[in-house]
């Protein structure tokens, strides 16, 4: 009988594999392969104009002491860093406030609602394209509006005190709506009971929100900034359209130096050395977010 | 004795498969009979950057296809989103292009590598491309870069680009007692009087330094190499380049337009052709459109001269781009058709008759009076500036921007001006940062320096 059972128990564990591997060969495929292959390339100082050069692992961490070494390199993960914190922070502050006035029933709102969409679901190109236009001095309803008012300002994308910034209000803009629909739908699901309960007790609407609805948030939060700053370090249509990673250097993130060094002068290895370090980032930040969030939640519970 | 007939299924396969083919052939018939045009079924993939020639030459493209048979599918992005690409595509040699601008700052790159088909085999076969055709018709100045080391060509110039100067509202510059500037010393005169006059900034350029800062570099004694190709010896790092890099942000910082660090080339170009910017130094080829009614404002106030000249002497640019063959194209015969007729004497001089194409590469044309007449604009024969300068060129001061690593120092140029324009560091500090960065670029390409 027993052994019947572990039979069953073999044959059912190979049912599930077999029904796996294809969705497991696909995801090596797609996944796991290429990003093999990128840290193979990493290890050779690959350049596509002597295409020996792919299969040279002479010295193969070459590329990861150059770019420690690298002034660039290093400026672009400070740019990044100073731009996800940027973006990520304003996001999560403006899609929470806009999801909580938006928290009504009422049917304008629901137009509102969908209408603040509209920026996540623009190709991001197109996103980079209003935003040249609006940072252009000479074509700008923005610049000209302030100039009307009395409050004349300098381009900011060529300022280097303001380059990053700009960046990232064009980020944020693009983005906020994220955060804004999934706060929006837990607000939606918190149950009237400890919001009635509170009042009652005569919680005030700042209490309401800091002691009741915050604590449901926050695991949302969480989530969304995970979800934001992995994509924070992905931004590139934004940078290669308003400011090319200039002045100077100020908006060079390490995503755009990466590509600077593949796609202008060919040094794939080195480059494949760079996406490597942000790859490994990107597992770090997720496993400390996801360590913090799980942290978060139980503190609640 | 009687047959009965009895189909079986592979019977009623092979009948069916050659009523299909059967079908196919009739159907086939009337192309293959009518098959007059050599090139009939052939599509062509045909790329080059966003330039006036490029742009213009997709307005005769039908006409190609019409005498041809052929297909054409051609694009036209900007100038740093086709080298990005094209540099890719190349790399692995693909045939997803059929005829490729040989842009000249990738020139050397490009050709060295061997990515380029070369087209003496072509140029040489009189079953491929008439005497009358003429391969030494274009200028032996834009056929030098389009070279290979092995003597053969690799591309065939449709342009000689030359940098010189333009003043989009001369009559505020003659309003002020002054003329065309000579000199660098002139320019800022000029640039001191006319800043901010009608609401029109003094001065523009677009931001590829690389390109653009050079002949300022040169003009105060500077160089990018100490003697290229051969000694690649980093320059930068000279008191000559600093001095050139603050003159040159000064006019930018002071008498430009706000955000000019952003202004590409179209958006230098319409910045003069729409009268909010006047003095401008940059490619003729652009620069003459300023004399266009139809699209200029400041068409009747327009006014040119060569590069002004530094204590150093006048180093103005010279480029020169051309079409080729990539080594992975399937269709290098067409192409080659394709190129032989873009670039034959009759469309280049219907590019200047009907488009007022000004950088020919062709003698021929050049020393037509359509040429000259073309080129005169408000009195100004702009054909001579063009002329002279290509004169200048032939000293051989151009060769920096061949060499195979010249991209590398092409960026770190563009991000030195940008950090002294921007003021975020002084012009030396600037480009000894970009002189160093340099050198480590070109010891991961291989360079000994």
């Amino acid at each position: 009988m027993a052994r019947a059972a572990a039979n069953w128990q073999a044959e059912r564990r190979r049912a599930f594999l077999i029904g796996l591997l294809p969705a497991l060969v696909v995801l090596a495929a797609i996944t796991v392969a290429p990003a093999i292959y990128l840290v193979v390339t990493s290890l050779t100082p690959l350049n596509l104009l002597y295409p020996a050069t792919a299969l040279d692992f002479s010295d193969p961490l070459l590329n990861y002491r150059e770019a420690l070494a690298d002034e660039r390199f290093v400026n672009s993960v400070w740019v990044q860093v100073k731009l996800s914190i940027a973006t990520v922070v304003l996001q999560l502050l403006m899609g929470l406030g806009i999801a909580l006035l938006l928290n009504i029933r009422s049917k304008v709102l629901e137009v509102a609602r969908s209408a603040f969409l509209i920026p996540m679901v623009l190709p991001p190109i197109v996103v980079a394209i209003i935003w040249k236009v609006l940072y252009t001095p000479d074509v700008s309803p923005m610049h000209r509006f302030l100039a009307w008012i009395g409050l004349p300002i300098s381009s900011l994308i060529t300022n280097p005190d303001t380059a990053l910034w700009a960046i990232a209000v064009a980020e944020t803009w693009e983005w906020f709506p994220f955060t804004m629909l999934m706060v929006l739908a837990t607000l939606q699901m918190i149950p009237d009971e400890p919001l009635e309960a509170a009042r009652i007790d005569g919680a005030s609407n700042r209490q309401l929100f800091w002691h009741v609805m915050l604590p449901y948030v926050r695991p949302t939060l969480v989530v969304c900034a995970l979800f934001r700053l992995i994509d924070s370090i992905k931004a590139f249509p934004l940078i290669y359209v308003l400011t090319n990673g200039g002045p100077g250097s100020v908006t060079e993130v390490t995503n755009y130096y990466a590509f600077v060094q593949a796609f202008n002068f060919s040094y794939w290895g080195y480059a494949s050395a760079i996406a490597t370090m942000m790859v490994a980032g990107v597992f770090l930040l997720s496993w400390l977010i996801s360590r913090l969030g799980g942290a978060g939640t139980g503190a609640y519970e | 004795m009687k047959t009965r007939w009895h189909m079986t299924r592979r019977d009623a396969l092979k009948t069916g498969a050659s009523a299909l083919a059967a079908t196919g052939t009739v159907l086939h018939a009337p192309a293959v009979i009518g098959q007059a045009k050599p090139l009939d079924g052939v599509t062509l993939n045909v790329s080059c950057w966003s330039a006036p020639y490029p742009k213009w030459l997709a307005d005769y493209i039908p006409e190609f296809e019409e005498q041809t048979g052929a297909r054409v599918n051609y694009e036209t992005p900007a100038f740093p989103v086709y080298n990005q690409r094209v540099d890719l595509e190349l790399s692995t040699q693909g045939s997803a292009y059929d005829v490729l601008n040989v842009t000249f700052i990738y020139s050397g790159r490009w050709i060295g590598a061997g990515w380029f088909t070369p087209l003496d085999e072509f140029i040489n076969d009189p079953n491929s491309t008439p005497p009358d055709w003429d391969v030494d018709d274009f200028l032996a100045g834009v056929r030098g870069p389009l070279t290979g080391k092995d003597g053969q060509l690799y591309g065939i110039p449709w342009i000689a680009d030359v940098y010189m100067a333009g003043a989009a509202r001369y009559d505020l510059i003659e309003q002020a007692g002054l003329a065309m500037p000579k000199t660098f010393d002139d320019v800022m005169a000029v640039m001191e009087a006319v800043h901010g006059q009608d609401g029109v900034a003094g001065f523009i350029t677009e931001n590829h330094y690389g390109w653009v800062w050079i002949p300022y570099l040169m003009g105060f004694g500077g160089k990018i190499f100490r003697d290229p190709p051969d000694d690649l010896t980093l320059m930068l790092a000279e008191p000559e380049a600093a001095e050139a890099a603050e003159y040159f942000a000064r006019l930018l910082r002071d008498y430009s337009v706000d955000g000019v660090l952003s202004y590409g080339y179209d958006q230098a170009l319409n910045a003069c052709l729409q009268g909010q910017a006047n003095y401008i130094t940059f490619n003729q080829a652009w620069l003459v459109q300023l004399g266009d009614p139809a699209a200029s404002k400041v068409a009747k106030t327009v006014n040119y001269s060569v590069m002004p000249a530094g204590p150093k002497g006048n180093f103005p640019g010279v480029a020169t781009h051309g079409w080729g063959i990539p080594v992975g194209s399937q269709n290098k015969e067409a192409a080659w058709e394709f190129i032989k007729w873009a670039m034959s004497k009759e469309m280049t001089r219907r590019m200047l008759t009907e488009k007022g194409y000004g950088s020919i590469t062709r003698r021929s044309v050049i020393d037509t009076p359509e040429f000259h007449n073309k080129m005169l604009i408000n009195g100004v024969d702009v054909a001579d500036i063009y002329l002279e300068t290509i004169d200048f060129a032939a000293s051989g001061y151009m060769k920096y921007r061949t060499v195979e690593v010249y991209p590398q120092v092409d960026r770190q140029i563009d991000k030195a001006i940008q950090l002294v324009v921007s003021g975020q560091m002084p012009a030396a500090d600037a480009l000894k940062q970009a002189q160093d960065n340099a050198i480590a670029d070109l010891r991961r390409a291989g360079v000994k320096l």
